[in-house]
């Protein structure tokens, strides 16, 4: 049917080419692309470094937050865990600037410079850490007794069970936080800005101090930009590494 | 036979429960091959007694032997490895296909690659699955009896030599959990291992069971062959327990041929009417049975059809369909017996061989017995 086909071409391309329309009608509208054309070297930094800011402390938060969501899972932590989500609740209810802020005014109380790289990758791992934990505990909570029992009664180890059973079963919901915590990230990101991080939010800070929209636009656009293709990738990824037995059913269709 | 498994005073006292003992002295010995029901009403200690066999759960006191060896001193992977474990709610992992699910223990046990893949194949060919359509496929593509099949499977993967069975049918609908009996069952008859059955249902108790150890309040009530238990019930706990109808229930354990006449009324098809007629009074019957020369059943006469005019038994035969195979339920072979007005039912072998005769008189006898 041909109806079927142009509107699953609409429905697949229309979103792209939308976004290309827009994006090119903002630079050449507000003059951004003269202004990144002028400016290419100090653009490409500025990407580098946001990307840097965003793939640096998403690691720190998926190793820390797997781990530390996998550890509250473990005999002894039955008490402790629900009290350490309940914490990780309240601090992500924290605005992204004022993290930005409390890394800025608490660092220094540690010995440790508020201004820089490091603090901002704190501030944003520290961000964007709550949705892997809470995630991952959820995840590997979910798994069905049932399965757990009879891994146990048919002799895997505790670790064999965590690594072949547990965590990938969880996946799906642990890529889950994975996504929601890399949009957070990119989100956040440009904010490091403030406390001498660098990246992208120099252009947007400086369009909005110069009143200028085309610096604005060139640094705010491909912090969008960056922000899609993250969680496209991690769609992708999540594609691959989740068992196909597990996978929602409208991933099946591939 | 050798005892494969023994249990020896084993008692359970769960911690914060210290007055009341949830197995307590459990003793009995199974034989090799067997299949034992651990059966009684809920909470009367059959799962916990079955899990501190692969130690899921740790026992107070006593001793559990498994082929000679005590339990508690293997070390816990290596028992839990080498004994099979079959759940009601099967527990499949679903992140893994069909083939890695059943691959699951020779792979712990570090089995090479091909030999692994052979077990599966042969595994899945065992429970009636087809391994190149199911191989591939993930336990939420199956049903529910397909997936205990698997379960099944899986628990045998290893050729382990004892298997436990945890109400491994009771989340599957009647019909299907009837088939699944009878396809169990007609394996076990080739794998003959020894299998411990927790089950609430004294009817698949009865049914699966060479051994039926019926618990009340975690002490043993009765250890014996299900035949026995009908028959000669320890008390009126067991009384009540296999309920009202025990003596239908021995008519599913008991064959046709145990309780046949095996001395049945014969004429070949070849035989005259009159030496026909001629064996009716002698035998004072009023039917007999006509066979091929190979004594294969073709039907009968009575001396109605024999007053016709004819040559040969042969000319004058009524078919018939009240015949049964001998190593049918008594259940069965009443129900024949009550559908057809002839009085009795033919019992034949596999070969439609006539072998014996079946009336209700009989089954009151063995009954009785």
């Amino acid at each position: 049917m041909p109806t079927t086909i142009i509107s699953s071409l609409l429905k697949r391309f229309l979103p792209l080419a939308i976004t290309v329309a827009v994006v090119v009608w903002l630079y050449h509208h507000y003059g951004a692309l003269t202004y990144t054309i002028e400016n290419t070297k100090e653009f490409m930094r500025f990407v580098a470094e946001h990307i840097f800011l965003v793939v640096v402390s998403l690691a720190a938060s998926v190793i820390v937050g797997v781990s530390l969501g996998t550890i509250m899972t473990r005999k002894g932590f039955e008490k402790t865990g629900p009290a350490i989500m309940a914490l990780v609740n309240i601090w992500q209810s924290v605005p992204s600037l004022g993290v930005i802020a409390l890394a800025y005014g608490f660092l220094p109380l540690l010995g440790l410079s508020g201004i820089g790289v490091l603090p901002a990758l704190i501030a944003l791992f520290f961000h964007a850490v709550a949705p892997i934990v809470r995630n991952t505990y959820a995840g590997i909570e979910a798994v069905s007794a049932d399965v757990i029992e009879s891994a146990t009664g048919m002799g895997m180890t505790e670790r064999q069970i965590l690594m072949r059973i547990e965590l990938p079963n969880a996946l799906p919901v642990i890529m889950g936080g994975v996504r929601t915590s890399s949009a957070i990230i990119v989100g956040t990101a440009p904010l490091a800005f403030l406390i001498g991080g660098g990246g992208l939010g120099f252009l947007i800070f400086t369009g909005i101090a110069l009143m200028d929209m085309g610096i604005l636009i060139s640094g705010a656009v491909p912090v969008a930009l960056i922000a899609m293709i993250f969680d496209n990738l991690f769609g992708k990824l999540e594609k691959i590494v989740v068992s196909k037995g597990i996978q929602a059913e409208e991933y099946q269709t591939a | 036979m050798s005892v494969m498994l023994s249990f020896q005073e084993v008692t359970k006292i769960y911690p914060g429960a210290e007055h009341f003992k949830a197995v307590d002295s459990l003793t009995f010995d199974l034989n090799e091959g067997e299949i034992c029901t651990l059966v009684g009403p809920s909470g009367c200690g059959k799962t916990t007694a079955m899990k501190m066999i692969n130690r899921l759960i740790s026992m107070t006191s006593g001793k559990i032997l498994v082929d000679g060896q005590n339990a508690d001193r293997m070390d816990t992977i290596e028992l839990r490895r080498s004994i099979g474990y079959v759940i009601q709610n099967i527990g499949l992992f679903p992140n893994m296909t069909i083939a890695e699910n059943i691959a699951i223990v020779p792979r712990l046990k570090g089995w090479d690659a091909g030999k692994i893949s052979e077990k599966v194949e042969s595994l899945l060919e065992m429970v009636n699955l087809p391994a190149e359509e199911f191989m591939n496929r993930y336990p939420k593509e199956l049903s529910g009896g397909q997936q205990q099949r698997i379960g099944v499977a899986r628990g045998m993967a290893a050729d382990p030599p004892i298997m436990l069975m945890d109400e491994p049918f009771g989340a599957i609908d009647p019909i299907n959990r009837e088939h699944l009996q009878n396809e169990f069952l007609r394996i076990q008859e080739k794998v003959r291992k020894t299998i411990v059955f927790v089950t609430h249902d004294i009817d698949e108790a009865i049914k699966m069971g060479d051994k039926i150890c019926l618990l009340r309040n975690g002490k043993l009530v009765q250890f014996d062959n299900p035949e026995k238990l009908l028959t000669e019930p320890a008390n009126d706990f067991v009384r009540d327990f296999v309920g009202g109808d025990r003596t239908l229930k021995r008519l599913n354990l008991l064959k046709v041929k145990n309780a046949m006449q095996t001395d049945p009324p014969l004429i070949r098809a070849l035989e005259s009417l009159q030496t026909a007629k001629g064996k009716l009074s002698e035998l004072k019957t009023d039917h007999l049975i006509v066979v091929d020369e190979n004594g294969r059943l073709l039907g009968t006469v009575d001396p109605a059809a024999l007053g016709k005019t004819g040559d040969k038994v042969a000319e004058v035969v009524q078919a018939t369909q009240a015949h049964i195979q001998a190593s049918a339920s008594l259940k069965d072979g009443l129900s024949e017996i009550f559908s057809h007005d002839l009085g009795f039912v033919i019992a034949v072998d596999d070969a439609q061989k006539v072998v014996g005769t079946l009336t209700e008189k009989d089954i009151k006898a063995l009954l009785r017995k």
